[in-house]
């Protein structure tokens, strides 16, 4: 657990010392202090068109990061050599692996964290909510977390294989496919002419690639009136979600990296 | 580490795991309670837009299109805002805005050169509305606008408008003012002891406001709805309501024995001729002897096999899919035919609009039709509630409008009405006068046989009037109340 640790924590530095996600975090932050401007946008659902908006770029520059921080790891450390500096030590494959992983999560929970912060303190300045608005931006910014958790596994299982400007584009697809994947679901399910076969390939699609768009709950939150039972419990199911497809990934990952050449 | 085979029993074990869970809960339940909507992303989006849709920017991109929208509205371009009003309700099915202002701008907007709506478009723009309403149970709003819709545009089949008002009644939402409207779409249902029992719980909760918020907003509801409760018990008792309907008038057999307005029942004499004075431009004239002005009989022109048609009207809840081009190949023109001086006389020019009236089928129907339960209340003192007191010796119908209410039957999950069957409202008929007549292609364009000479048809029983003897320019006022044919 040490060794692992000690990756993690070593990953967290680079990644904060890494200009490229510096950048775009800070456009992630600059997106999210213009977006209150845009209410002109909405007659009378200002409110609505702010938090969409904050949401998606929350969401899009978590991605971006998400991705761009996890594409190089593995890789990076195999063109500079440093991988043997590591691995000459009691330090297993997997437990590098989990050790970046682990970094990466850990960065990622502090870039969004610093977003969220930065989005709730707007919200709360132009729109003057009730406190459990608030809480509902900060529920919905610990699911996008878990998502890009998740996005970062599947980099970071990529990673074990290819190139990362293969991997970046194969990510960026994953995320994309994944994000559409419960509204395609929806309309294949509730088109009438849809076979039963394609319904029974959709469902199957659905159940093996990993669904991003169980995180995304923002629609109640943009649109309140909504009364929702058990959420909770969907909460716990789409977090028990990522930790299990999360495990797939990184078992995975264990299993080609360990069987790869470096 | 060399790789051991049980960690591929391992990960095909959390790749079940993770499937079952999946497929077995959370998708149904974000499918339910997340989705933003199952219209699901239209092709008619451009590259950039499926992008920024992709990337979560729904609403945003909602927004920017609606400002565009308007752009094009403030233009009077009003064929471009068509497709992104269907953009942005595709997008963000919970802008309310969109889907009610796109609702009537499809409604009320498409018109001729003489404003008369192109009704081919209505059933689109309810579609819009019962969209509306499915993607935003929550409110009362969707559920009002396309009650408004039926009662305000369509101004018939009334049954509608009250249950697309009951369920807005239903949101807690709903300002306490628009809860009156269901009054009026009870009375013109035919469902008068339904209104006068609302207009006791409105005055209640008026009442109860009042005590807790003394605003002018409250004190306006309260004594509206006192007038017009005082005024309802008032035309109850005048018009033979409660003699008929009432279980102790019923028993005593008080409306045939007492005096009231409504009785004997006033014969309309309506009397109708149509006359094509040149390509697509047709005269009509007809009789019609209430003397009060305010009468509108309703002239309808349609293909004689216009799909789903009914009396007088079409079937405006034949579909829920949203078309923004209507059957251009079909005719349907609806108008009013104002009556002063027992008469009426309208020239309907239907020529400058090819488009709207292509006239393409060979037969064509014209139909006169009237509702006096669509009648102003002055008219209804005389006609009763439900047609009591009318009735017109060749053209009184009773089965072009059945008497009917509609009864709630199926509920989803969360407590929405879902379902509905069509009940008869027992002890009540809805008489109306309708009549039609045939004309063909060529009479319309006045081709073949017809270049020179002029089509007229006409009802049996129409006259000409006397020269000179009833002047336009002088509106007699009379009165109803002596039930006289005067």
């Amino acid at each position: 657990m040490g060794a692992i640790l000690s990756i993690a924590s070593t990953t967290v530095g680079e990644a904060i010392r890494r200009r490229v996600l510096l950048i775009i975090l800070m456009i992630g932050v600059l997106l999210l202090s213009i977006i209150p401007s845009l209410g002109v946008l909405s007659a009378r659902s200002e409110t609505s068109t702010m938090i969409g908006t904050m949401f998606a770029v929350l969401r899009g520059t978590s991605a971006l990061i998400a991705i761009v921080l996890t594409v190089y790891m593995i890789p990076n450390e195999i063109e500079r050599r440093t991988i043997y500096t590591i691995l000459s030590k009691p330090v297993q494959r997997w437990q590098f692996l989990i050790g970046k992983y682990m970094g990466a999560v850990f960065s990622l929970g502090l870039m969004i964290l610093l977003m969220s912060i930065v989005m709730i303190i707007l919200f709360q300045i132009f729109q003057r909510p009730e406190p459990g608005k608030l809480l509902e931006l900060a529920r919905q910014s610990v699911l996008y977390f878990i998502e890009m958790c998740l996005l970062a596994a599947v980099a970071i299982f990529f990673s074990t294989f290819v190139t990362p400007l293969v991997n970046f584009f194969l990510s960026i697809g994953m995320w994309l496919v994944g994000t559409v994947l419960n509204p395609l679901y929806d309309s294949i399910q509730s088109n009438q002419g849809a076979s039963p076969a394609m319904q029974m390939v959709a469902k199957f699609v659905t159940s093996i690639l990993p669904n991003f768009a169980n995180y995304d709950v923002k629609n109640p939150i943009i649109n309140p009136g909504q009364q929702i039972q058990n959420e909770t419990t969907y909460y716990l199911g789409t977090a028990g979600y990522g930790i299990l497809y999360i495990s797939i990934l990184i078992i995975a990952g264990i299993i080609i990296f360990d069987r790869r050449e470096v | 580490m060399r790789t051991n085979k049980s960690l591929y029993v391992v990960l095909a074990v959390i790749v079940l795991a993770q499937g079952v869970l999946h497929g077995g809960f959370l998708q149904k339940f974000w499918g339910k309670n997340y989705s933003p909507g199952k219209s699901g992303v239209s092709a008619e989006l451009s590259p950039d837009q499926i992008i920024l849709q992709l990337f979560g920017f729904r609403e945003f991109l909602a927004g920017i299109l609606w400002v565009r929208a308007d752009g094009f509205f403030d233009q009077g371009n009003y064929d471009a805002v068509l497709p992104i009003i269907r953009l942005c309700t595709i997008l963000d099915p919970k802008q309310i805005d969109v889907y009610a202002t796109g609702m009537w701008h499809i409604g009320y907007n498409f018109t001729d050169e003489d404003q008369r709506s192109d009704r081919r478009y209505v059933p689109s723009a309810l579609a819009l509305g019962k969209e509306g309403a499915r993607q935003n149970p929550n409110t009362y709003e969707m559920f009002f606008e396309t009650g408004w819709m039926w009662y305000h545009k369509i101004d018939d089949d009334y049954h509608q408008a009250v249950r697309w008002f009951q369920e807005a009644g239903k949101r807690q939402d709903i300002l306490p003012a628009r809860r009156n409207l269901l009054t009026q779409a009870y009375f013109r249902n035919g469902q008068v002891s339904e209104a006068l029992d609302l207009y006791y719980n409105l005055l209640e909760a008026a009442e109860k406001r009042l005590k807790e918020d003394g605003q002018f907003g409250a004190h306006q509801q309260y004594a509206t709805v006192e007038n017009n409760l005082d005024t309802t018990l008032v035309r109850m008792v005048q018009r033979g309501w409660i003699a008929q309907h009432s279980p102790e008038g019923r028993a005593q057999n008080w409306y045939a024995t007492g005096s009231y307005d409504t009785k004997p029942p006033f014969d309309v004499g309506f009397s109708a001729k149509a006359t094509v004075l040149s390509d697509r431009v047709i005269r009509f004239e007809g009789t019609w002897n209430v003397l009060p002005i305010g009468t509108r009989v309703r002239v309808v022109l349609r293909d004689a096999d216009y799909p789903r048609a009914k009396r007088a009207e079409l079937d405006w809840d034949m579909t829920d899919s949203v078309s923004l081009d209507p059957p251009r190949n079909l005719t349907y023109m609806q108008d009013q035919l104002f009556v002063r001086n027992r008469r009426f006389n309208r020239k309907v020019d239907m020529s400058k609009d090819p488009t709207m009236y292509p006239f393409l089928a060979k037969k064509y129907i014209i139909e006169f039709y009237y509702n006096p339960r669509s009648a102003p209340p002055h008219i209804q003192d005389k006609f009763g509630y439900s047609g009591e007191g009318f009735t017109d010796s060749k053209f009184r119908n009773l089965e072009a409008r059945p008497s009917v209410k509609f009864v709630p039957v199926g509920k989803d999950e969360k407590g929405n009405t879902t379902e509905w069957k069509l009940e008869p409202l027992t002890g009540l008929q809805q008489p109306v006068m309708y009549t039609s007549l045939e004309i063909d292609q060529d009479m319309v364009r006045r081709k073949g046989e017809w270049v020179d000479k002029t089509p007229v048809i006409k009802t049996a029983n129409y006259r000409e009037p006397a020269q000179g003897k009833e002047k336009e320019d002088i509106i007699m006022v009379p009165t109803l109340r002596a039930g006289a044919n005067n």
